[in-house]
């Protein structure tokens, strides 16, 4: 199985160049990460090589067939296989197991072949149990494990897969990656994996970085991230934590050996490196890991904005699918703080939200917000929806207005504000959402992903809230539009001095913006405290399925090789500052 | 929650009518239709009822949930029995009023019309009681693939129908977030005159159907990414085969039509 891409070329039909001459071809069996930002051109190639696409220029050789003739499409769509980010618009059938049959049927294969390949299928993918299941039941990672077991039914040699966790949380991303990374193993399926997440990068034998239609960096994980950081920041990739603290370390003066990528690696590199500086003295030594850095005034003191006691919601009472959301809740939100909740999917985060601006109504416990009971009427009921502003996940999918202006004044339309009013705050809030002027008078429809997400954000600042609430508000965008748009969030926070309730999974996003931090599991609070205060539960955090970030995982792991520093360090500024410490 | 759904009236159970081929069932609801139509007296009904009874309790589904399908229709078979009570001119004339008169002929037209729909109405609810709506559609893209010849696109619509099953419950779900998301804007769905009710509907509708249509271009392209290439050619894993079982329902079905054919010609 090879294959071999020659100066292929691709031209969209408005003339602008996706790709420029890329010459590349990859080895039998081999795990290849493709990283690069929105735009780069790195779907467009992965298409190209499943002849979805046509080369403008160029050609693409799937053992020895070429993706420009019409004969060989099909051929080549049977060999290399594709898999999908969004994981609801790649299933065809009502049942699991007619899905993954799916592929094969259209192959013409014999019925009594196609049962015993979608039950092989379906058990390498460790779904047997759900093969009469209805694929809208399932949660997101297991519809990616049944896209997969759909493309293995074919019988594939290479698998590409175009960002296939980038709507998934960290359990289904878990089990997706390490079903593909079984797939390569045991079958020695070629898989090129597109993505986002470095950490998925760091564990591929090569990594090959787009940008604007060229490829830029070529190499194992080792040299793409070791050698050409330059390279990578023009190109808009965040290196992974571990690249960059080293990266840190090494910009203080610090000779770090090595060229570390895990944290383990890292974590060995580093103590190497203070051994033999040698200026950390055992001696000194304090007292293990419940040490928390200098407390930033005591948050309790603070005036609260939110304060809920004993939340209880269960939805479809009385029916067998009773499920209870909230098992008593008690939040304290301080005014004025920016503040992240964390929790795996299904703990509660995105019902307990919703109680908030009172969308949904408790069945038992209170929502008091500036002091008064959100419930106690009507009006007071309402006028929480515009106080207590609300983005829901992929917000971009809410728009409708003709402008953009239109969609954003929609929320302070419905306030009955004069047109001086609600003008004002429409570009006050495109403002703080990162749109510029330009952008007010075209439709949202015509606008780039990431900025459509701003446009619904700003929809809701508009509305001026004491609080502002967004659920996973960077989920699948590329490092630059996460960074770019925490950014602004930050920036919108300091100006206004607003209270900002951040939801998220990614605890590296957590750690980089939250003064507070609360850990939701099973429909409960089950810890909540300044980041060093919650990170220092580095195990507690595990055993409900969260991650800690990356950095917290390095200092443990330096704790244990014997290095005295602080086990709830979770910023790179903070670890560099220890480190540097003990040098 | 709007997710938990279930589509179509499909009660999953391992019953003899579960496990009869949907082709058999449609072709079977079909002449018993038939039947029903051909009855003309009471002794052709009291059959036709006493086979519906047997099938339910064959299908193992509960009398309430027949009872359950017919309680929405109620106001229109007794409205369709009453106008019949008065439309028959012919017979003993039992009462008369103004220019409503009520025969003893009219009385068993009413009765005839009421037993009519109901058993026709039970009929297909047997049906779709124990057939899935993939399984129908499986078995229409069969009974109709002859039409193939003169080219009228069965495979096409079969897929069709099946897609559309695969995605009403991912779409509602859809219609369920949008909604919360524009009452977080203040959007107001519930209250107001109908004008200003069908106007609040934009807010929803306008990005449904752009995501219907987003969806459908990522549909079509991931079809595309699985060889998907039409009809010709193509296999299926689950096919329909007829059992020993759907020959005996078949000849249980044509007695059935002789016996209320004989009623009719000798009775």
């Amino acid at each position: 199985m090879t294959i071999e891409t020659t100066n292929l070329q691709y031209t969209y039909d408005t003339g602008e160049d996706a790709l420029q001459s890329v010459t590349l071809s990859f080895s039998p069996g081999s795990f290849n990460a493709v990283l690069g930002h929105n735009g780069s051109g790195k779907s467009t190639f992965a298409k190209l090589l499943n002849a979805l696409l046509e080369p403008s220029g160029g050609s693409v050789l799937i053992d020895g067939l070429s993706a420009s003739d019409p004969e060989s499409i099909l051929p080549i769509r049977q060999r290399v296989g594709m898999v999908f980010q969004n994981p609801d618009n790649q299933l065809v059938a009502s049942i699991v197991e007619d899905d993954v049959a799916f592929g094969p049927e259209n192959l013409g294969i014999a019925p009594e072949e196609i049962r015993r390949r979608v039950d092989e299928a379906l058990a390498n993918v460790h779904m047997t149990a759900y093969a009469e299941h209805a694929p809208h039941l399932l949660s997101g990672g297991q519809k990616q494990r049944i896209a997969i077991a759909g493309i293995l039914a074919c019988l594939p040699k290479c698998i590409i897969l175009d960002e296939p966790t980038a709507m998934l949380d960290p359990k289904g991303r878990a089990e997706v990656l390490s079903t593909i990374h079984e797939m390569n193993r045991k079958y020695g399926i070629t898989v090129i994996l597109i993505t986002h997440h470095m950490r998925e990068a760091v564990d591929s034998d090569r990594v090959i970085v787009f940008s604007d239609g060229t490829v830029v960096a070529d190499g194992t994980p080792r040299e793409v991230f070791s050698a050409k950081l330059g390279v990578l920041a023009n190109a808009g990739i965040d290196p992974p934590e571990t690249v960059k603290l080293l990266q840190a370390l090494r910009a203080k003066g610090l000779h770090v050996a090595g060229d570390a990528l895990t944290s383990d690696e890292c974590a060995a590199a580093i103590a190497v490196m203070t051994k033999a500086n040698s200026k950390s003295q055992i001696a000194n030594r304090k007292d293990g890991g419940t040490e928390t850095k200098a407390d930033n005034s005591s948050h309790s003191e603070r005036e609260l904005i939110l304060q809920c006691r004993k939340l209880r919601y269960t939805y479809s009472a009385g029916t067998p699918f009773e499920f209870e959301a909230l098992a008593g809740v008690d939040f304290d939100l301080p005014k004025g703080v920016f503040a992240g909740i964390i929790g795996q999917t299904g703990s509660g985060k995105s019902t307990f939200i919703q109680h908030l601006n009172g969308l949904l109504k408790p069945n038992a416990g209170t929502i008091l917000l500036n002091g008064e009971d959100l419930h106690r009427d009507k009006a007071a009921a309402l006028a929480a929806k515009y106080k207590i502003g609300l983005v829901f996940q992929y917000p971009e999918y809410q728009l409708f207005e003709e402008t953009v202006y239109k969609d954003i004044s929609f929320g302070p339309k419905n306030m009955n504000l004069t047109d001086g009013d609600i003008d004002v705050r429409v570009r006050e809030a495109a403002k703080f959402a990162g749109l510029t002027d330009d952008l007010l008078d075209k439709s949202p429809f015509a606008l780039s992903g990431g900025q459509k997400r701003r446009v619904a954000i700003a929809g809701v600042i508009a509305m001026r809230p004491e609080v502002l609430i967004l659920d996973e508000p960077s989920a699948g965008l590329d490092p630059i539009g996460r960074r770019d748009l925490l950014a602004n969030l930050l920036d919108y926070h300091k100006s206004t001095g607003s209270t900002v309730l951040l939801v998220s999974h990614s605890m590296d996003e957590i750690a980089e913006t939250a003064e507070l931090i609360y850990v939701f599991n099973d429909g409960k609070i089950e810890l909540s405290g300044t980041p060093s205060e919650v990170f220092v539960n580095a195990e507690r955090l595990r055993a409900i399925g969260l991650d800690i970030p990356e950095v917290t995982q390095i200092a443990l792991k330096l704790r244990k090789l014997g290095i005295d520093v602080p086990a709830n360090i979770y910023t790179i500024d903070d670890a560099v500052r220890e480190i540097l410490r003990l040098c | 929650m709007l997710k938990n759904i279930t589509l179509g009236q499909f009660f999953p159970g391992n019953s003899v009518l579960h496990r009869l081929d949907p082709r058999s069932k449609l072709i079977i609801t079909l002449i018993y239709i038939v039947a029903l139509f051909l009855c003309v007296n009471f002794y052709g009904y009291a059959l036709i009822a006493a086979c519906a009874v047997a099938a339910l309790i064959a299908g193992r589904l509960k009398p309430r949930l027949i009872f359950n399908g017919l309680k929405p229709l109620v106001f229109v078979i007794v409205l369709t029995a009453f106008l019949n009570l008065f439309y028959s001119q012919s017979g003993t004339i039992l009462f008369s009023w103004w220019r409503l008169t009520i025969t003893d002929t009219g009385i068993f037209n009413a009765l005839t019309m009421l037993a009519r729909i109901i058993l026709l109405i039970c009929g297909t609810m047997l049906m779709t009681y124990t057939t899935s709506p993939l399984a129908l559609t499986d078995a229409l893209e069969s009974l109709l693939k002859p039409l193939n010849k003169i080219r009228f696109p069965v495979h096409e619509l079969a897929m069709m129908m099946s897609i559309a099953l695969r995605f009403i419950p991912t779409l509602i779900e859809e219609t369920d977030k949008i909604m919360t998301a524009q009452k977080a804007r203040g959007a107001d769905f519930e209250t107001g005159s109908l004008f200003k009710r069908a106007k609040a509907l934009l807010p929803l509708l306008v990005p449904l159907f752009v995501s219907a249509f987003r969806r459908a271009d990522e549909l079509a392209i991931a079809m595309d990414a699985r060889c998907y290439n039409g009809g010709t050619g193509r296999t299926r894993m689950k096919q329909l085969r007829y059992t020993a079982l759907d020959v005996k329902a078949f000849a249980l079905t044509a007695v059935l039509l002789a016996a209320v054919i004989a009623l009719r010609v000798f009775i």
